[in-house]
C-alpha cells in the first residue's frame, strides 16, 4: 500500500478518537484500576494502601451484608421480571386491544408517566407514602378497616426491601409496557386478521399469536430488566439508605458504604468487581440473545 | 350461544376497562398527591393526607426556590445542555468514522466503544473518584460534563450507527465525487439525514442527565455544583419538617422531563426501542 | 457487536487488565507544613465546610464570612454548608478525593482523630494551646476534647450535651413529675398516653439516633474505664453485662414510650422533632444545640418547656453523673497552602462578639468561649443545659464518633435490630464484639 494511502486510513481515525480517549480513560481504565485497588488495604485518611492480595475477597464471603445485598439485588430481578417483563407485556397486550387510537395513545403515556420523573423524585414521594405519620397508605388502610396491616413500611426489616421494589414496579412498569406495545404494533396486521377467520378468542389471539411474535423482546427485557436490578441504587439511597440493619442493603448502596463510610475502599473494590462480573455476565447474554434473534429472522 | 359468548365479552370488558383504569389511578393519584402537597402548610400535611389545600398559594414552591432549587436547577440545566451536545457530537462523529470512513481496525474500535454498553457506572466509581481528585477535577461541573458524556458515549453511538447502517450510502458517495471532503459530507448529508435518531439520542440523554444520581451525589457537593436530583435530599434534610417545601421543590424537578417527554414522546419511543431490539 | 468483535473485545480488556495492574496507585504526596503562627496573607479563596445547613443556623457562617470580606477585600470565604446527617458522608467523601477545604468541621474522639492520625489536621498548639492569648479565651475542658497526644489541634466552637426536653403542660395534664430514676420514666409513660399525648416521640430513620440513647445508658451502667477500653478495637473486650443491661432498657423505652414502637425505624428524626413542638408529643431526647427550635411560634412555647438529663436506672453499676455531649469545632486542614489565613479567620469566628451572638438566639448554640453563655443572651433551656453539661463527673462522646467507623456501623445496625425486633440484645453486642475484632 502507498504510505499516502496509509497515511489517509491512519487520519480517518480522527473520527472516533475522542469517543475512544473518553470511554477508555473514563469506563475502561476506572474498570481496570478497581481490580486492582480491590487488592488494597487503603486508609483514606493518611492514603497510605498496603498490598494484601485477595484478603478483602475472602472477606466479602463470610460478610453477612454482602449476601444479604445480594439476595435483595436477586430479590428485585425476580420481582421485576414479573411485573416490569410478564405483567408489562400482558398489559401492552390490553391496551393494543382496544380499538380507539386515542385511548391507547393515552393509557401508554400515562402508564409511562412516573417513568420521566427522577427515581430521587419517586423515591422520595413513596418514602412520604409510606411515611407512618403522615403517609395516606396507612390511613388508606386504616380507614378500609385493615388497620393492623398499617406500619412502617420502610421502617420494618420485613416490610422494608419489598417497599422498596414495590416503588420501583410504580417506576418503571411504564417503560416496558410502552416497548412491548411498540413490539406488538409491529406485528402485521394480517396474522390477526387470520386468527380472528379462524375463530380465535382473544385470549387465544394473545397465547398463540402475540405470544410467540414477540418472544425474542420478552427475552431481552428480562436480560435488561435483570440487568438494572443489579445496578439498583438511587432509590435505596433516597428511600432507606440501606437500612433498618442493613436489610434493605443492595450490591451498588453497600458498596458506597463500605468504601465512604466504612473507610474501606478496598473492601468497596471488591464488591464492584463482583458487580462487574455479574453485569458483564449479563450483557453477554444479552449479546448471544440478540444474535441468535438475527439468525433466527 | 351467540348473546352468551357476547356477554361474557361485555363482562370481561368491563373487567379489563376497570383495570386499566384503576391502574391509571394507581399511577396519577400519588404525581396529584405531590403537586397538591406542595401547596399546603405543614400543619395541613400532617393533617388528613387526602385534603385539599384550604389556600392555594405558590408560597412553597417560593421558599423551595430561594432555598436552593433556583441554583440546583441551573447547574442541571448547565449539566444538561452541555453533556447532551458533547455526548451526541462525539458519537455521531464516531458512528461516522465507523460507517463511512475506511479506518484501521474498524472492527476492534466499535467492539471497544460499544464494549462500554456493558460496563455498569458502580464498578468504575472508586477509581473515578481517585482519578478526578488527582485532576483536580472533583466537586466540579466538569466531573459531571465528562462522566455524562463518557458513560453514555456507547449507548448513543449504537443508536447512531445503527441508523447510519441502513442509510442508503449512494448520496454521500455522490458528494464526495462533487469534490466536497468528508467533513462536508458529515455535516451536509449524512447529519441531516440523521435527524430522527438524532433527536432521539438527544431526547433521551436529557431524560438520563435531568435524573442521574449516582455520580451526582459523588462527586459533588456545595450547592454551586449540585444537580436537582442531589439537591432535592439536601432540601430535605436541611430543612428539617418543611416537607411542603421539599414537595414543591419535587414537582419543579419533575416538570421540565415530564414536558419533554409529552412533547417528544415520538421519537423517546423510537429511540428506547431501537436501543433494546436493534 | 459481531461475535469476532466481542472476541477482539475480550482480548483488548484481557490485556490492558494485565498491563495497568502493575503500574497504578501511588501514595499522597505530603505538602510541607505551612507555618500556622505566620502573619497571614490576606487574599485567595479560603473554604470553610460548617454543619449549620438549613434554617436558622446557615446565616452564622454566611454573616461572619460576609463581614469578613468586607475586612480584607482580597479575600473569598467560600462555605460549604451541610447538615448533622449530611456531613458524615461529605467529610469522608471529600477526605477520600483529597479535596479537605482548607477549615472543616468535626467531632471529638475517633472522627478527629482519623484527621490527626492521617496528617490532615493542622497541629495548633502553638497559637490555641491553653497558655496562649487565643487558648486563654476558651473553657479548658472543650480545648483539650480536641488534643491528641499533647498537642492541640481543634478549635472548639460550642458545647452540646443531650437531654429530655419534656412538655410540662403534658407533664401537669397527666400528674406526673420530672422522674427521678429510669423505672419512673418507663412508668410515667402509660399516664401520659392517657392523657392523649405520645410519651416519647422519636425518630430513627437514620440510625444514629438510638445511638444517643444508648450511649448515656452505657455512660450509666458500664464502668468508664471499661467503656473507654471498648471504644478502641485494641484494646476492647465489650463483655461487660452492663451492656446487654443497657441494650434491654433501651428496648423497653421504645416499646413502652413510643407510638411507633417496633416501626420507629421508619420516623424521621426531625418528624418526631416536629411531633414534640407540635404540643402532641410529651418528651422528646434532644441535643442542646436544638434548643432553639422552641419558640414562641410553635405549640410548645419556652415557658413550658423543661429539660433533665435521662434518668439513671436503679442498681446501674457505671458513672450516674456522665452526661453524653461533647463540644464541637473545626480542624485547619494541615496540607491547606493558607493555613495562617484559615487560622486567623478561625480568631475572628471565635471572637467575643461572634460568641455571643452564635451562643443567643436564633442560633442558641452554646459557645466554649468563657463568658459567652449568660441566661440572658442564651436562653433559659440552653443556659440550664450547658450548667450541667459544664458540672458533669465526665462527657460520653457520641457513639458514632467516638468509635472506629467499622463498629460504629455496627452500633447503628444493631440499633436498627434492636428497634424492629429482629435481634436480641445479646446478638447485637456480638455483632458488635465481631466488628471490633475485625477492625483490629
Amino acid at each position: 500500500m502507498p504510505v499516502r494511502a496509509i497515511v489517509r486510513r491512519t487520519l480517518g481515525l480522527a473520527w472516533v478518537v475522542p469517543a475512544l480517549v473518553l470511554v477508555g480513560v473514563f469506563v475502561y481504565l476506572p474498570l481496570v484500576q478497581n481490580l486492582q485497588f480491590s487488592t488494597l488495604e487503603w486508609d483514606i485518611y493518611s492514603g497510605s494502601q498496603e498490598y494484601i492480595g485477595l484478603d478483602n475477597y475472602r472477606k466479602l464471603l463470610d460478610d453477612p451484608v454482602f449476601w444479604t445485598s445480594f439476595g435483595n439485588n436477586l430479590l428485585y430481578a425476580v420481582i421485576s421480571i414479573a411485573f416490569q417483563v410478564f405483567g408489562a407485556l400482558v398489559l401492552a397486550a390490553l391496551i393494543e386491544s382496544i380499538r380507539s387510537e386515542r385511548w391507547r395513545r393515552g393509557l401508554r403515556a400515562v402508564y409511562f408517566l412516573p417513568s420521566a420523573i427522577s427515581l430521587t423524585v419517586a423515591g422520595l414521594l413513596f418514602y412520604f407514602l409510606y411515611e407512618p405519620n403522615l403517609g395516606p397508605l396507612n390511613h388508606l388502610l386504616r380507614s378500609a378497616g385493615l388497620g393492623e396491616l398499617a406500619q412502617a413500611w420502610l421502617g420494618q426489616e420485613s416490610t422494608a426491601m419489598t417497599a422498596i421494589i414495590a416503588m420501583s414496579q410504580w417506576q418503571g412498569f411504564g417503560y416496558s409496557t410502552l416497548l412491548f406495545a411498540v413490539a406488538i404494533q409491529r406485528i402485521p396486521a394480517d396474522v390477526y386478521g387470520a386468527a380472528a377467520i379462524d375463530g380465535v378468542g382473544p385470549v387465544g389471539r394473545f397465547v398463540h399469536v402475540t405470544l410467540p411474535l414477540v418472544r425474542e423482546m420478552t427475552g431481552l427485557m428480562a436480560i435488561v430488566t435483570v440487568s438494572g436490578a443489579f445496578q439498583v441504587f438511587n432509590e435505596v439511597m433516597v428511600m432507606t439508605g440501606g437500612g433498618p440493619n442493613n436489610s434493605t442493603q443492595v450490591l451498588g448502596t453497600w458498596l458506597y458504604r463500605s468504601g465512604f463510610v466504612r473507610n474501606n475502599f478496598g473492601y468497596a473494590a471488591a464488591i464492584a468487581t463482583v458487580l462487574f462480573v455479574i453485569t458483564l455476565g449479563i450483557a453477554l447474554l444479552q449479546l448471544w440473545f440478540t444474535r441468535r434473534r438475527r439468525v433466527e429472522w | 350461544m351467540v348473546s352468551r359468548l357476547s356477554f361474557l365479552g361485555v363482562i370481561a370488558r368491563v373487567f379489563m376497562w376497570a383495570f386499566l383504569l384503576g391502574l391509571a389511578v394507581v399511577v396519577v393519584y400519588p404525581l396529584l398527591w405531590m403537586v397538591i402537597n406542595g401547596f399546603k402548610t405543614n400543619a395541613e400535611l400532617f393533617g388528613n393526607p387526602f385534603a385539599l389545600p384550604v389556600d392555594w398559594s405558590f408560597d412553597n414552591y417560593r421558599k423551595a426556590w430561594n432555598r436552593g432549587v433556583s441554583d440546583y436547577l441551573t447547574t442541571s440545566v448547565l449539566v444538561t445542555v452541555t453533556s447532551t451536545i458533547a455526548t451526541v457530537f462525539v458519537s455521531a462523529w464516531a458512528a461516522y468514522g465507523l460507517t463511512r470512513v475506511d479506518i484501521p481496525l474498524n472492527r476492534t474500535v466499535t467492539a471497544l466503544i460499544l464494549g462500554g454498553l456493558m460496563l455498569a457506572p458502580t464498578v468504575a466509581l472508586v477509581p473515578l473518584v481517585k482519578m478526578f481528585q488527582a485532576m483536580g477535577l472533583y466537586n466540579s461541573f466538569w466531573a459531571l460534563l465528562i462522566l455524562y458524556t463518557a458513560f453514555r458515549i456507547p449507548f448513543t453511538t449504537f443508536l447512531i450507527r445503527a441508523y447510519m447502517i441502513d442509510l442508503p450510502r449512494e448520496v454521500d458517495e455522490a458528494a464526495e465525487m462533487d469534490g466536497a471532503g468528508r467533513w462536508t459530507a458529515f455535516w451536509r448529508i449524512t447529519l441531516p439525514m440523521c435527524k430522527p435518531i438524532i433527536t432521539s439520542t438527544v431526547l433521551l440523554h436529557i431524560l438520563f442527565a435531568w435524573n442521574e444520581y449516582l455520580f451526582a451525589m459523588v462527586f459533588t457537593s456545595g450547592s454551586g455544583v449540585q444537580t436537582l436530583p442531589v439537591g432535592l435530599t439536601s432540601l430535605m434534610s436541611k430543612h428539617g419538617t418543611e416537607f411542603p417545601v421539599v414537595f414543591a421543590g419535587m414537582v419543579i424537578a419533575a416538570v421540565p422531563v415530564v414536558l419533554l417527554f409529552f412533547l417528544g414522546q415520538r421519537y423517546i419511543v423510537r429511540g428506547l426501542a431501537d436501543g433494546i431490539g436493534k | 457487536m459481531r461475535p469476532r468483535a466481542l472476541t477482539t473485545f475480550a482480548a483488548i480488556v484481557g490485556t490492558s487488565v494485565l498491563a495497568l495492574a502493575g503500574c497504578a496507585g501511588e501514595p499522597a504526596a505530603k505538602a510541607p507544613a505551612a507555618d500556622i503562627a505566620a502573619a497571614p496573607e490576606f487574599s485567595g479563596t479560603l473554604s470553610v465546610l460548617t454543619k449549620f445547613a438549613g434554617d436558622p443556623l446557615s446565616s452564622y457562617f454566611e454573616d461572619i464570612a460576609a463581614e469578613y470580606q468586607r475586612m480584607h477585600p482580597g479575600v473569598k470565604v467560600e462555605l460549604i454548608q451541610e447538615t448533622d446527617q449530611s456531613i458524615k458522608d461529605k467529610t469522608k467523601t471529600l477526605t477520600a478525593s483529597d479535596a479537605l477545604p482548607d477549615i472543616y468541621f468535626t467531632w471529638t474522639g475517633n472522627w478527629a482523630e482519623n484527621f490527626v492520625r492521617g496528617g490532615r489536621a493542622a497541629d495548633l498548639t502553638q497559637v490555641i494551646g491553653p497558655d496562649t492569648p487565643w487558648g486563654r479565651t476558651f473553657g479548658k475542658a472543650a480545648l483539650s476534647a480536641f488534643a491528641y497526644d499533647g498537642k492541640y489541634y481543634g478549635v472548639p466552637l460550642y458545647n452540646n450535651g443531650k437531654f429530655m426536653g419534656y412538655n410540662k403542660a403534658a407533664f401537669d395534664k397527666a400528674g406526673i413529675k420530672v422522674p427521678a430514676t429510669f423505672e419512673e420514666l418507663l412508668a410515667a409513660c402509660a399516664p401520659l398516653r392517657e392523657a392523649g399525648y405520645e410519651p416519647v416521640t422519636f425518630g430513627n430513620k437514620d440510625g444514629w439516633p438510638a445511638l444517643h440513647y444508648l450511649q448515656q445508658l452505657f455512660a450509666y451502667t458500664v464502668p468508664s474505664a471499661t467503656l473507654k477500653a471498648d471504644f478502641s478495637p485494641k484494646t476492647a473486650t465489650l463483655d461487660h453485662p452492663g451492656y446487654v443491661a443497657a441494650l434491654k432498657q433501651f428496648k423497653t423505652l421504645v416499646d413502652t414510650c413510643t407510638d411507633t414502637r417496633d416501626g420507629t425505624n421508619g420516623v424521621l428524626y426531625s418528624s418526631a422533632q416536629e411531633k414534640f413542638l407540635n404540643g402532641k408529643a410529651a418528651m422528646y431526647y434532644q441535643e442542646v444545640l436544638e434548643f432553639a427550635n422552641v419558640t414562641d411560634k410553635r405549640e410548645l412555647t419556652p415557658e413550658n418547656f423543661g429539660i433533665f438529663p435521662l434518668p439513671v436506672p436503679q442498681g446501674a453499676g457505671g458513672d450516674p453523673k456522665a452526661i453524653e455531649g461533647a463540644p464541637e469545632g473545626y480542624l485547619i486542614n494541615a496540607r491547606s497552602p493558607r493555613v495562617a489565613l484559615a487560622v486567623d479567620f478561625m480568631k475572628f469566628v471565635t471572637s467575643q462578639e461572634n460568641a455571643e451572638k452564635l451562643s443567643a438566639a436564633p442560633y442558641g448554640q452554646p459557645s466554649t468561649v468563657v463568658g459567652a453563655v449568660t441566661a440572658e443572651t442564651s436562653g433559659k433551656a440552653v443556659f440550664e443545659g450547658i450548667g450541667m453539661v459544664n458540672q458533669a463527673s465526665q462527657l460520653a462522646v457520641w457513639l458514632d464518633t467516638v468509635t472506629v467507623p467499622e463498629v460504629a456501623d455496627a452500633w447503628l445496625a444493631g440499633g436498627e435490630a434492636l428497634i424492629s425486633g429482629s435481634a436480641t440484645p445479646e446478638k447485637v453486642l456480638e455483632s458488635v464484639r465481631q466488628a471490633s475484632a475485625s477492625a483490629k
